[in-house]
Order: structure tokens, then C-alpha cells, then sequence
């Protein structure tokens, strides 16, 4: 048995069957190839596998994807459609707000999303923002850093 | 003159990580490839009585289902005491008993829970104390016949190694010291938790009888040997490709998941196999970082220098020694800390217990041994009445002085390390009490480590008829940064443009032997390397720029793609240069090499020239904590962490070194705790195994120390592992100025704090 997904992927309108026990981060990976998204726990607690739906960061592991029908879903692959990093990935490219990079991709997405509902939160909101994703090799400082200059304000 | 070395370049693997393109071990996905799964013991020490795989072969989608009987080598590092797969006992649990491939992820679970194995329990042992009493149960009854390398053991026990090591007269020193300080202080196990989980895709080809593996690793030669070990071939017949690693910190260096893959590769009709271990079973069943109970004694004169140490080292390797036994050895001697002490002695001994494996990781020993010396040079200080870090200070390496071993010790920025950490941190004033249940205080700590000496590193580069220069060498990027610091090397030591020079992923069919990217070693070795080769292809060069424009090489120089004549003009580019050769399609290759075997820096007292090191990091980092007196909850306020990296090739890497050292520091010292009962760990989640996030994160001040060392490439020595040892010691230094307790057994979490308090309260009544 398979549920029929009409969803909104990176600005484009998508059209796919899939098997309804499968989560948004496996169809994203498995049947849409979007790998940018990633996977570190599978059951929402590490924060790597964030997406954007509806603009509001969730972690896609814990989202089934019959739940993302007729909805927007944004993933880090979206973010710099023609080629032109967005500010925040500029920011971060210029802090080296990531190391090994594997929760780069949910920290880009959350920090970008926060961008979009306050242009200048404070660094707790920035923190509160980011709360939720792991990053082991501690990046956060310059993250951080990257999310201010990202405002403007460290400019 | 350089033109990017020392320079804050953005990291060359900034696009492909901000863009989600970078393709990690997990994103690997081939033509028909399988997926494994695996049988894991439920108990700490049983004998297994039958397996029963029956209808698991039957299964939907099952395409091969191994046992431990059907690949029967054992392979370790130091002692060959570890089966891919259990045969006849399991050791721990999460122990690998069965392995099934089938079509997809949830066929081949289906079938792995219908694998049946009967079990005989036998008696436990889970507390590294008991280990070694004499009716202690056995955990490998056969150790003394296993195959290893030269280090001592006790045969018929479960000591897996056993080191001694001693200098002066440690009873006369103690017999005359002024001050004697005993203690007892524990590290306990944590877990890498890399974000990437361990992931391994393997091939096998029938017809060569030749494994190809997509892994995520930190030392590719030294995985495909093990796996060669444990898969019972040639080292030629495996070949590791490498993508981008989504996180060590020292956890994958040893086959686990490489190890499913392969054994079930060898199993099916050529198809290749996938093993992703879920998050839990990475907690459990991969590797954590080694526990040690640290007893140590320390004798002072009056006026501030040790005299005399004693230590008595206990570790636990689990079940498995893996990258222990070094561990247990390298990691004992870095007890005696970065301070000159004439009198020594070292008993360090490890043992088997029935528990998760546990290895290498972040500091090889060195975030154990620094937490039991630092907290113990803090209690000395203090009852001397001598401020803790003129104590370091006097007793701390300088230039020049002689390590244990006798070995002179040259680009020793200690000194430095201390004195700006202590100024950053605003040594000597704090608010004490900024409200009345709560208490600062400032604490400091340092830590000395070595290298893995001697050790080699080759590279090979090539200079294309494009102008373009590949760094060909197997030394992965683990999120260190290095894949952008060896290029600005290379830039510099070839004379191109770092946007001209690329660092191809390691393929260990065809990129040149390395050590292991491990022990903060690769910028130092790799680097050594790479000027050498670079310069080759430099001098290639101007020879024939030389020969093209009539003029003596001698006086050209080649930087940043141009050549300059002796007068400093422009001559010709090397674009230009080359272009007029296009017809012969001249490309230039030089290969590069260093070993630090020779070299005279190592030389030490005849027979313990083995305890040297190439060269020594040196880190120090000052805390300021704030201390919740009614929850025990610490708050770490500000660090302070100053390293000697020799030369920053590239601050921005080295800052993201220390500020991640610290972060990693801070979670291992005060958050990360596993609940472990009888061998089985019950907090196997990220939800109840709690790592540092964003919001735990302290005011964080790197501080880049440059001692400069000779033989190094630029100056730069490592920074990968030192940064996270100084932290928790420093944070437990800081708790104690802050309401006077002393937490000595790791990790230093609310409930201790309480106890402690409420403890110095009825000691104190009257207080």
C-alpha cells in the first residue's frame, strides 16, 4: 500500500507515492536523494535531520511523511538554489562555523529560519534556536559568531 | 615568506558542508546494495550453547545470515584477542553474535530477530577492581595464547598489560619531602558520540577474492589491517575508500561496522553490503573512551618543588583491548604532568572486564591522567599556601629541560600557555557570591602530551600541465580542519594558489602510506612531508624556467603561481611556463616523506627512547564556574584556553581546535554520565546520555601560543587532543575555590556537588 504525497520540496511542487510508514527524513533521503539532510539518531534526539516545514525547523525523523502532504518542505538543498550561498551560509563559510560539517546542514536550516522570524534576536534566542542540535566537534562558538554576523550585527 | 600559511583562510571544505554536498560514509548507496543487521549478546559473559538461524534464513529478502564460526581469526592492535563476530563466548553486552544481509534495512532486522541463540550465562566480572582478585573470573581463559606485540601482561588473569616505570628514589624523596599529598581520583567512561554513526559499505569480488569498503575513518591503513586480520587475508586484499567523516574524536579506527559489512559482503553473489549501526547500539557496542582509577602521591619541599611522585594506574579495557594497551602505557606516563619531578614511579596496569570496548579517544589517555595530576597540583597548591599557578609555573617545563627519559625537550611554550590563560581569566579577583545561593570561583589547569613517535608520513604531489596540484595522501578530514591546512602547505611550499591545489580522498589502493590521523600528529608529520615534496616540485620548476628564459635558477622564486626574477620582477607565470610545454604534456610528480626515526631531537637515555616524543603539546585553560549551592548545578562561565601549536598554520583551524576541545571537555567533565549495571548500559539514548549544546556553552577565549619548533613544518606542531583535557580539572579547581569541596571521581554532577556540600557542612558546623 502506498499514500500519494502532493508537497511543496525546495520551491517545487512534488508528486510521489510512498509507503505510509516511512518518515519525511527517509523519503527525503531514500526517495527524493535529498542526502543533505542526516540522519544521527533516528528518534529526535540529536537535531541533525532538521527540515523546514511550513518554515517552522522539525526534525524529520519523528515526522511521518503523510504529514508533510500538501505542505512546504525546505531542506538545506533549498537554500542556495542558484548557486548563491544564502547569508547565513556565507556567515558560516566565513566564521568556519562547522568542522566535521554533519550537523551543518540543520544548523544552516534552524539558524536560517530564526533569520526570517526576527532580524535580530538575541544571542538566547539564537542559543534557544539552536538548542536542539548536537554538534560534538563544538562549533557552537563560532556559530554563534556566524549567526551575528549573520544580522548584520557583527558586521 | 609565506603567502598562506599562518593566514585565517576560510576552510576549503566550506562550500560542500554549509550546502549539505559533502558525501559522508552515510550517503554511500551502490547498484543492489544490501543492507545488515546484527545479533547482539543481552548478557555481559555467557557461553553460547547453540545458534539457531533456520528462519532467519528463510526470511524475506535474506541474502546471507554469518556467524563467528564461519571467520574464525582474531585481530587487536596490540593483542589479537577480538572476532568480528563471537565465536563459542560473548563478552559484553551488545557483544556481535550474528550478522544478516537482506534488501532493505527492515527485512534484514525482521530476519535478525528471528535468529535464535541459546546462551549459558557464566559468572561477570564489571568492576575493574575486582579484576585482578584472585578468583576473579576470566575473562579470555586463553590471553597467553593470543598473539601480540611486545608489552608485558600477567598470563592467567585478566591483566592485559602491565607497565612499570621508575626513576630515582621515590621512598628517600618521600622520606625528606616537607609535604606529602596522596589521592585517589577516577575517569570514567564516556562515549565519542560522533554525530555520524558507525557506517561501512562493503564489496566483495569472487573472482580476485578482493574487499572493497566505503568507510568513514581516521587511520585507513591501520582499519584495513585489522580487517585483514579478522577476515584472515593479506592486507592487499582490502582496500578502504574514504568519504567524508561525519566525526571521530578517535572512535573509528577500529572494524565495527566494517567488520559486519565485510563478513557479509563475503557472503553474497558480489553484492555490496551496508551497515549502519543505529545510535544506541554506537553507545553500547562500538568503543568508549577508556575508565582509570588513578591513585597518586606526591612529594614537595617547603618552597614549592616536587620531589617525589608515585602513581598506580588502573584501566579498564572492556572486553576487547583495541587501542588500549598504548593507552594504558603512553597515557600512565603523561601522569607525571608537565613539571620537572626528579623521583618517579609508575605502576599502571589494565584489565579485561565484561563491558562495552573501550579505546582510543580524544587525548590517548591524556584526559584520564590530567584530570588525577591537575586536581592533585591543585590540593598541593593549596595546602602549601602557594597560589596554584605560581606552583605550575615553578615547576613546569621550560625550554631545554629534560622529559622523563632524559629526551630534551625543545618549543616548550608552557610557560606562556599558563601565564595568558591566568591574565585572560582575571586571575586572583572574582564576585564570589552574586547572589546568596550562588559561588564563583576560578580554577586553572594544564596538561602536557606527546606524539606517537617514531611515526611516518608519505605523500605524493602532483603538478599538472593545468597548473594544478594534488595533495595525494591518506590522511582523511575528520572535521580537524587539516584537508585546508595542508593545502595552504602545499600552496606555499609549491609556490601556486591555494584555489589551485585540491587534497583527493584517501583510497588506500591508491594514495601512499600514512600513520593514523590520530595523536594530533598529521599537520606536524604530513606537513614535514609535503614541504619536502613541494619543494621538490618548486625547484623542478625554476630549473626549467631556468633553462626556458636563460637564467640561473638559483636566483628565482616561484610564489602564488608567479616567478620572480632576482630582482624581485615578474618573470613569467607558472600558467605561462607550463602552457609553452603543452605539446609534451609536462606534468611533475615528487613524492614526500618524513619520519621522525632519525631525528635528533628524540635522543634520551639508552633504552627509553621509546618514551620520547617529535614534539609536545602543551595547553592550558582557566575556568571560571559559577556553582548553584541549593541544586548543585555548575555553570561554567568563561575559559580560558591557551595552547603552543607551534605555529598557527591557520588560526581559524586552530581556534575551532580549542573551542570544540573545550566544549567536549566541558560535556565529559559535568554532563555526560552512562548508567551502567552489571556491565549493561541502561542510558544508551541521546536523551538520557546528555552531550553539551549551544546553550551549555561558556564564554570560550582561545589563545594561540607559538613556541615555534625546529624541526616542524613552519614551525607548527598538533592541536587536535590537548584542548579537551585541561577542562574538567580546571572547572573541579574552580568548584573548589568557588564553596571548598573537592569532587575527585569524574563526572562532576549535581548529586556529588550536593553530597560534598552538605558533607563540609557537618564538618563545619559552626561555618
Amino acid at each position: 500500500m502506498t499514500i500519494h504525497l502532493e508537497s511543496t520540496i525546495n520551491g517545487r511542487s512534488v508528486g510521489i507515492n510512498v509507503d505510509p510508514t516511512l518518515t519525511l527524513l527517509e523519503v527525503l533521503r531514500e526517495n527524493l536523494f535529498l542526502i543533505g539532510t542526516k540522519e544521527g539518531c533516528g528518534v529526535g534526539e540529536c537535531g541533525t535531520c532538521v527540515v523546514l516545514l511550513d518554515g517552522t525547523p522539525v526534525t524529520s525523523c519523528l515526522v511521518l511523511a503523510g504529514d508533510a502532504d500538501g505542505r512546504d518542505v525546505e531542506t538545506v538543498e533549498g537554500l542556495a538554489p542558484d548557486g548563491e550561498l544564502n547569508e547565513v551560509q556565507q556567515a558560516f563559510v566565513k566564521s568556519g562555523a562547522f568542522q566535521c560539517g554533519f550537523c551543518t546542514p540543520a544548523m544552516v536550516l534552524s539558524a536560517t529560519a530564526l533569520l526570517r522570524r526576527n532580524s535580530s534576536p538575541n544571542e538566547e534566542e539564537m542559543k534557544q534556536a539552536l538548542g536542539g542540535i548536537l554538534c560534538r566537534c563544538g562549533a557552537y562558538p563560532k556559530i554563534l559568531e556566524a549567526i551575528i554576523a549573520a544580522t548584520g550585527e557583527g558586521a | 615568506m609565506t603567502t598562506y600559511v599562518g593566514s585565517r583562510v576560510p576552510r576549503v571544505d566550506s562550500v560542500d558542508k554549509v550546502t549539505g554536498h559533502a558525501i559522508y560514509g552515510v550517503d554511500v548507496a551502490l547498484p543492489g546494495m544490501l543492507h545488515g543487521a546484527v545479533v547482539r549478546s543481552p548478557y555481559p559473559h555467557a557461553r553460547i550453547v547453540a545458534i539457531d538461524t533456520s528462519a532467519a534464513e528463510k526470511a524475506p529478502g535474506v541474502k546471507a545470515v554469518v556467524t563467528g564460526k564461519d571467520f574464525p581469526h582474531l585481530f587487536g592492535a596490540a593483542i589479537k584477542d577480538q572476532p568480528f563476530l563471537a565465536i563459542d563466548r560473548v563478552r559484553y553486552v551488545g557483544d556481535p553474535v550474528v550478522a544478516v544481509a537482506a534488501t532493505s534495512e527492515r527485512e534484514a532486522q525482521y530476519a535478525r530477530d528471528l535468529v535464535r541463540v541459546e546462551y549459558e550465562q557464566l559468572p561477570a566480572i564489571t568492576d575493574m577492581r575486582l579484576a585482578l582478585a584472585d578468583d576473579a573470573p576470566l575473562v579470555h581463559p586463553d590471553m597467553h595464547t593470543y598473539e601480540r606485540g611486545g608489552h608485558e601482561i600477567i598470563p592467567h588473569t585478566n591483566c592485559n598489560t602491565l607497565y612499570r616505570y621508575q626513576r630515582g628514589d621515590v621512598e628517600a624523596a618521600f622520606a625528606e619531602a616537607d609535604l606529602v599529598v596522596e589521592g585517589e581520583y577516577s575517569a570514567h567512561a564516556v562515549s565519542h558520540v560522533a554525530l555520524e554513526v558507525h557506517v561501512a559499505v562493503a564489496q566483495y569480488d569472487q573472482f580476485s577474492g578482493d574487499y572493497t569498503l566505503w568507510v568513514t575513518t581516521d587511520r585507513p591503513f591501520f582499519l584495513r589491517d585489522d580487517l585483514a586480520g579478522g577476515l584472515g587475508v593479506d592486507g592487499s586484499k582490502v582496500r578502504l575508500k574514504v568519504a567524508q567523516v561525519g566525526g571521530s574524536f578517535g572512535a573509528k579506527g577500529v572494524p565495527i561496522a566494517e567488520a559486519i559489512a565485510a563478513v557479509l559482503a563475503r557472503n553474497t553473489d558480489g553484492r555490496p553490503v551496508k551497515v549502519e549501526l543505529t545510535r544506541e547500539e554506537c553507545l553500547i557496542a562500538s568503543q568508549l573512551r577508556v575508565p582509570a582509577i588513578m591513585k597518586l602521591k606526591t612529594g614537595v619541599n617547603k618552597d614549592g618543588f616536587m620531589i617525589a611522585r608515585s602513581a598506580d594506574v588502573l584501566w579498564d579495557s572492556g572486553a576487547y583491548t583495541a587501542y588500549t594497551v598504548g593507552v594504558a602505557i603512553r597515557g600512565s606516563q603523561t601522569i607525571v604532568g608537565p613539571y620537572r619531578i626528579p623521583n618517579l614511579r609508575i605502576l599502571s596496569r589494565q584489565v579485561y572486564t565484561n563491558k562495552a570496548i573501550t579505546g582510543s579517544y580524544r587525548g590517548y589517555g591524556t584526559t584520564q591522567v590530567t584530570w588525577a595530576c591537575e586536581s592533585q597540583m591543585d590540593e598541593i597548591a593549596r595546602e602549601l599556601g602557594i597560589d596554584p599557578v605560581e606552583f605550575r609555573l615553578q615547576n613546569g617545563y621550560e625550554e631545554g629541560d629534560s622529559y622523563l627519559n632524559g629526551q630534551i625537550m625543545h618549543g616548550v611554550g608552557l610557560r606562556e600557555t599558563i601565564e595568558t590563560a591566568r591574565d585572560e581569566i582575571g586571575w586572583g579577583s572574582v564576585d564570589r557570591a552574586p547572589a546568596p545561593h550562588l559561588r564563583r570561583g576560578k580554577g586553572i589547569a594544564t596538561m602536557i602530551k606527546p606524539t606517537m613517535t617514531p611515526s611516518s608520513s608519505n605523500v605524493v604531489i602532483n603538478l599538472g600541465e593545468d597548473a594544478r596540484v594534488q595533495v595525494v595522501c591518506a590522511a582523511p578530514e575528520i572535521g580537524s580542519g587539516q584537508d585546508t591546512v595542508l593545502a595552504q602547505m602545499a600552496a606555499d611550499a609549491v609556490g601556486v594558489p591555494l584555489d589551485d591545489v585540491s587534497v583527493p580522498a584517501t583510497d588506500t589502493a591508491l594514495t601512499p602510506y600514512n600513520g593514523p590521523v590520530a595523536s594530533s600528529r598529521t599537520t606536524y608529520h604530513m606537513g614535514n612531508a609535503i614541504v619536502s615534496a613541494g619543494n621538490e616540485i618548486k625547484g623542478k620548476i625554476l630549473e626549467l624556467a631556468g633553462k626556458t628564459f636563460g637564467v640561473d635558477p638559483d636566483y628565482l622564486e616561484m610564489r602564488d603561481g608567479e616567478i620572480f626574477d632576482g630582482e624581485g620582477e615578474l618573470l613569467v607565470t607558472l600558467k605561462n611556463l607550463l602552457a609553452r610545454y603543452h605539446g609534451e604534456g609536462l606534468s611533475l610528480t615528487a613524492g614526500g616523506r618524513y619520519t621522525s626515526a632519525q631525528s635528533q631531537l628524540l635522543k634520551a637515555n639508552p633504552g627509553e627512547e621509546w618514551i620520547s616524543s617529535i614534539f609536545w603539546m602543551l595547553c592550558t585553560q582557566a575556568a571560571e564556574i559559577e556553582v548553584d549551592t541549593e541544586t548543585g548545578v555548575i555553570r561554567v562561565i568563561k575559559v580560558a584556553a591557551s595552547a603552543d601549536v607551534g605555529k598557527a598554520i591557520n588560526p581559524l583551524t586552530c581556534e575551532q581546535q580549542i573551542e570544540g576541545g573545550v566544549v567536549m571537555g566541558l560535556s565529559n567533565g559535568i554532563l555526560e554520565d552512562f548508567k551502567i549495571s552489571n556491565g549493561r548500559i541502561e542510558n544508551g539514548t541521546l536523551a538520557d546520555y546528555k552531550v553539551a549544546t549551544i546553550q551549555d556553552m561558556p564564554e570560550i577565549v582561545p589563545i594561540l601560543v607559538e613556541s615555534v619548533h625546529n624541526e616542524a613544518p613552519f614551525g607548527a606542531k598538533g592541536i587536535g587532543e590537548p584542548a579537551a583535557a585541561a577542562t574538567p580539572p580546571a572547572i573541579a579547581n574552580a568548584l573548589f575555590d568557588a564553596v571548598g569541596i573537592r569532587i575527585t571521581d569524574l563526572p562532576i554532577t549535581p548529586e556529588k556537588v550536593l553530597a560534598a556540600l552538605s558533607e563540609k557542612k557537618e564538618a563545619e558546623p559552626g561555618d
